[in-house]
């Protein structure tokens, strides 16, 4: 019994981080209906804007420089184009972004040497680096999304097919292909009562994955902002004809999926080290959001904890009976029992079009 | 009269110093190939050792008394597929008098090519690999004659590991072991001979657990060795530079708390003192070649004359990036810059064998390497070791001392691996 519970227990904790990933999936999905296959890519990258962050590692001015110019570029053309702020106003600000963007990657903010406490510098280089990972993703909307509005969802979930293997290369470009140790040292919260055990690290991602969830959904129906994005995702054209920003709705969607990839992402990097080659965990939503249903908030957090327990299930229960990596194919095996039941996920919208 | 004997003196001249000619001289042609991009990540420090080592090789070195060797050097980018398909375009491109060698690095490209090297081409053929099912007792010199590898077979690794804990286990009863390894034909080769030997000097193996490079945790997998109360657990088939490795580390330091963590050569290096720092103290491991570079890399002892050899010719043929290190660019890990080094060292040693005692041909050069008793310039510290099982037969045990410093404004690990026995033959190992 206790295995049992110790075994569930450890599947909720990793599922959480998965729901997490879900529902970055599901948000975009509901805005654009398009698939976004980069998760993997904007887990890295996330990850390691906050590594940059709390550990003060910086990289060359030769590579420090693209990035600042675009920066430059990306916040000029978006006041002015979205924001309609005169282009004597835009500059100067496109100029601090891009200054900014350059000083922190080439000489780091310098946290570590600031700020003794590492959960204090937690405190400060989180919502810092999910800053930098949110105006990521805005850039990604704005430079490929933002021109196929209109056209087929297919197209913009093969444009983030493509997207994957250009920012997983732009990553490897700028950190390199090794590991990077990654020791949060966050408050100790492990939970030992005999044989009884859960880490502090799960059990930190967890309650932060958690919170993150719990927030975008105080964001999307407790705010207005929230209420364009749902506006928005229900139908763009009466949206816009209500006088919302449906392009700005997009970009605003896109940073926020961004932003919590980048959570999960660092969560996962707290369990082990930080690595471009660790972008396959972005492929654990896939089942997470079929089995919830595509365009569900709800479903998006049964399903990764669905999952999170499946494999904790399959490698407590199954693998040592002589099936080893079944752990592995277990989530979609499950996917398949459920499609099966419900082609549309467990909490996905049925359907039903007229031919 | 005067324009026509001009003109055929000239067509005489083309043909004699310009035109193909039968009297040319025979060229040295070989090929090396390593992982230098894919999925194990960014490692130029092969490709920077071995051209290093190729272009002494060819200078200082003196070349093949005297001659100078043609090489070629390909990056497989870890895909068997790569490495095959370049080896047969340089079959095809070279005769076979002039191409007398030829160098790989993982399991997966030898096994497709057993009969390409063995049977058809007949080429001596020196790999990374240390599979057990191509260089143990199944395979061999007898099964595969022109496969060499460069070091002792995975096999012998997990068996001297297993000898190690029958010669230290202090706890009453049996030792209790747990094997952990990776679902690839790198992970699962050595590890049922380990496991054999295991049961052969009475251990209790209690956990044979197959952890993929994929895993996000390794909390099920630590409970598991936990619930059977494992006191030794074997990490087999990673890299060291890996994350999972980092996650297996940093995970079993808190849950198998008292556990002995074990691995083979691949995880017995510098990485993991990077990547999972106080996680990777305490830990004991074998290795095929010896330690070579502590962290920092300033404190890297000398003792060896190979370490020294190796660490001063970076220097002095690649200082920025022995200088960089860790940094963009850097030497990350001297054992990569070594291994594509050692790779120079043995093409030439085997090559100039075989030009001095039998010929410079393929069956030459087998000869040579069939026969050879060397001691790698100091390698195994004053050891000499023969080729004749057709791998580096030596193996070392070494155990980790990692401590986390402040430097500047950073927490950094410090630390190396201390060899915790002598240098270890296989070839002559009474198991």
């Amino acid at each position: 019994m206790i295995d049992l519970l110790q075994t569930l227990g450890s599947g909720v904790l990793v599922g959480l981080v998965y729901a997490l990933l879900g529902l970055c999936i599901v948000i975009i999905f509901k805005a654009s209906e398009a698939f976004n296959f980069a998760i993997g890519e904007f887990l890295i990258i996330g990850s390691f804007l906050f590594y940059i962050l709390f550990f003060n590692e910086t990289i060359p001015w030769q590579k420090a420089l693209p990035l600042g110019l675009l920066m430059f570029v990306f916040f000029s053309f978006v006041l002015v184009y979205d924001k309609n702020l005169r282009l004597r106003m835009a500059l100067p600000l496109g100029l601090t972004a891009g200054a900014l963007t350059f000083f922190i990657f080439y000489s780091g903010l310098k946290l570590p040497s600031l700020i003794n406490s590492p959960i204090l510098r937690f405190v400060v280089a989180l919502p810092l680096g999910l800053l930098a990972a949110g105006v990521v993703g805005a850039v990604v909307e704005r430079l490929t999304i933002k021109p196929l509005l209109g056209r087929s969802p297919i197209s913009m979930t093969i444009v983030t097919l493509g997207l994957a293997f250009f920012l997983r290369a732009c990553a490897q470009l700028i950190w390199g292909s090794h590991s990077y140790s990654f020791f949060l040292d966050l408050p100790d919260i492990t939970l030992e009562m005999g044989t009884f055990l859960f880490l502090s690290d799960p059990i930190w991602a967890g309650i932060l994955s958690l919170l993150t969830f719990g927030l975008v959904i105080f964001f999307l129906f407790r705010t207005r902002w929230g209420l364009a994005i749902r506006a928005t995702s229900e139908d763009q054209a009466k949206a816009m004809a209500f006088g919302i920003n449906a392009r700005f709705v997009l970009l605003m969607v896109w940073a926020i999926s961004a932003l919590c990839i980048a959570i999960a992402g660092i969560m996962i990097s707290n369990f082990g080290a930080l690595s471009v080659g660790m972008g396959f965990v972005g492929l654990r939503a896939i089942p997470v959001v079929l089995i919830g249903g595509m365009d569900s908030i709800g479903g998006a957090l049964i399903g990764g904890i669905l999952v999170g327990i499946c494999e904790a299930l399959a490698g407590t229960y199954i693998e040592p009976l002589g099936l080893v990596g079944f752990k592995e194919v277990a989530p979609y095996l499950l996917l398949l029992i459920v499609l099966f039941i419900r082609p549309y996920g467990l909490f996905g919208t049925v359907r039903i079009e007229r031919v | 009269m005067k324009r026509r004997t001009i003109f055929i003196t000239f067509v005489i001249l083309v043909f004699v110093f310009g035109g193909p000619s039968s009297t040319a001289a025979k060229e040295i042609k070989v090929l090396s190939q390593f992982p230098m991009s894919g999925p194990v990540g960014s490692l130029p420090e092969f490709g920077w050792g071995y051209i290093d080592g190729m272009n002494w090789v060819n200078g200082e070195g003196g070349g093949v008394n005297g001659k100078k060797i043609t090489w070629y050097l390909e990056d497989f980018r870890y895909n068997p597929t790569v490495e095959v398909a370049n080896f047969n375009k340089y079959t095809a491109e070279h005769r076979k008098d002039e191409f007398l060698m030829a160098t790989g690095y993982i399991t997966g490209g030898l096994k497709p090519l057993i009969e390409k090297v063995n049977v058809e081409e007949k080429i001596p053929w020196l790999d990374g690999s240390y599979s057990t099912e191509i260089f143990g007792e199944d395979g061999g010199p007898s099964k595969y004659p022109y496969y060499y590898s460069l070091g002792a077979t995975y096999g012998n690794q997990i068996k001297v590991l297993m000898k190690w804990i029958k010669e230290n286990h202090k706890a009453e009863g049996k030792p209790r072991v747990g094997f952990v390894y990776s679902p690839t034909a790198w992970g699962k080769d050595g590890t049922p001979e380990g496991i054999a030997y295991a049961k052969q000097l009475g251990f209790d193996v209690v956990a044979e657990i197959e952890y993929p490079y994929t895993a996000t945790t390794a909390t099920n997998e630590c409970m598991q060795l936990r619930k059977v109360k494992a006191q030794y657990v074997v990490y087999h088939g990673y890299s060291g530079a890996g994350a999972y490795t980092a996650i297996f580390f940093k995970t079993a330091k808190k849950i198998l708390k008292g556990v002995q963590l074990m691995g083979t050569h691949y995880t017995t290096g510098r990485f993991p003192i990077l990547v999972a720092q106080e996680a990777f103290d305490g830990y004991v491991g074998v290795a095929t070649r010896p330690f070579n570079d502590a962290v920092p890399r300033s404190k890297t002892t000398m003792d060896n004359a190979f370490v020294k050899f190796a660490h001063d010719f970076a220097k002095k043929y690649r200082p920025a990036e022995y200088e960089k290190g860790l940094k963009a660019g850097g030497i990350k890990d001297m054992f990569l810059y070594e291994e594509g080094l050692t790779y120079a060292l043995m093409i030439q040693k085997a090559l100039t064998e075989a030009d001095n005692k039998y010929e410079l041909t393929r069956e030459g050069v087998k000869k040579a390497l069939d026969n050879m008793v060397w001691d790698f310039k100091g390698m195994f510290d004053g050891k000499a070791f023969a080729y004749k099982s057709h791998t580096i037969p030596m193996l070392r045990m070494f155990k980790a001392h990692v401590k986390m410093v402040k430097m500047g404004d950073k927490m950094v690990p410090t630390g190396g691996l201390t060899p915790i026995g002598d240098w270890i033959n296989t070839d002559e190992i009474q198991w």
